[in-house]
């Protein structure tokens, strides 16, 4: 009996599992799941895109902080739209992790990418996988 | 499974938990599915489990202490999930009908001219499928996960003496049966 049982795995592959799959529309009904969900509550939490965004807004020259928003506004990047503060909260969280840099110019605090931030914007072109860790790192800081 | 493993998950960031549960679906979403059906018995039900308990584990993923080991986690909730299920009012009121078929082993599938072997299939998997939950389980995750003592019983919450018993009993069950069938 137990010499059977060896084969279990074989056995019911063949039959109760057979063509049994976790189809990609099951998988897609998840994901759709967990966006609704998280649209409830992002506080403290930023999309790949935002951060993509605002580091593009300063990518070609150093921007302040009404700038930046206005960029935002231009690229339909609504993530703080009802709470301006919060880009407050990222850019000071990007420039800790001195990813930008700030200059304060006629009272005015004007970011700009450093060369850190030029290579992080860059992973974000690349492969997925390289740019999770990236992101990982970065965001975690946000998390405390 | 050891970049899944090594992966932090204690950050907030919801793009990170989304490519998180979509890296677990790829890698586990059929042992899950499996599992999840040795415990319901029903391909349909068995689908909506999955998919629920792979949002639980979004929900969850907070809590996941990095040196476990994220499949024996996920493997626990799912069937925490699957237990709840089968307690629930709505699973109880299923009729003793639809109950009733899933006890018969099937069938439907077997084609008169089949292979020795390909039977001999069907009988394991029907008689492994035929016995109480609670032998179920560990076979399923014993000989078909190939699970450690140990493992199994961070998975059920089991302890391990008791999940040496049950799959003793349960082999004594099966061979009953097996020899039965022949």
């Amino acid at each position: 009996m137990s010499d059977s049982l060896v084969n279990l795995k074989r056995a019911m592959n063949k039959t109760v599992f057979n063509e049994f799959t976790f189809s990609d529309e099951r998988k897609k009904a998840v994901k759709e799941k967990i966006r609704e969900k998280h649209s409830l509550h992002h506080l403290n939490s930023w999309e790949e895109k935002t951060i993509k965004t605002v580091l593009e807004s300063i990518q070609r020259e150093p921007k302040h902080g009404y700038d930046i928003s206005t960029f935002l506004f231009q690229k339909q990047e609504k993530s703080f739209q009802s709470n301006e503060g919060e880009l407050y909260t990222l850019l000071h969280l990007l420039e800790n992790k001195e990813i930008i840099t700030s200059k304060w110019i006629q009272e005015k605090k004007y970011y700009s990418l450093t060369t850190k931030g030029k290579k992080y914007l860059a992973t974000y072109e690349i492969g997925s996988s390289e740019r999770f860790n990236t992101l990982k790192n970065i965001t975690e800081e946000g998390s405390i | 499974m050891n970049e899944l493993e090594q992966l932090t998950v204690t950050s907030d960031s919801i793009e990170i938990k989304e490519q998180m549960i979509e890296q677990l679906m790829y890698e586990y979403s059929e042992g899950i599915l499996y599992l999840v059906f040795t415990y319901v018995k029903n391909r349909a039900t068995a689908e909506d489990l999955t998919q629920e308990i792979f949002i639980k584990c979004y929900e969850k993923l907070d809590q996941f202490n990095q040196n476990a080991s994220i499949k024996t986690w996920l493997y626990r909730i799912a069937s925490n999930h699957c237990k709840d299920y089968l307690r629930s009012w709505h699973y109880r009121k299923i009729t003793l009908n639809e109950k009733v078929w899933d006890f018969i082993p099937s069938k439907s599938k077997r084609v008169e001219d089949e292979v020795i072997a390909k039977d001999r299939d069907i009988n394991l998997s029907n008689a492994v499928m035929a016995l109480p939950i609670k032998y179920r389980e560990v076979v399923f995750l014993h000989y078909y996960e190939e699970l450690s003592l140990a493992d199994i019983s961070k998975v059920t919450t089991i302890n391990i003496n008791t999940i040496k018993t049950r799959l003793k009993r349960a082999k004594e069950l099966l061979k009953d049966k097996m020899i039965k069938e022949v």
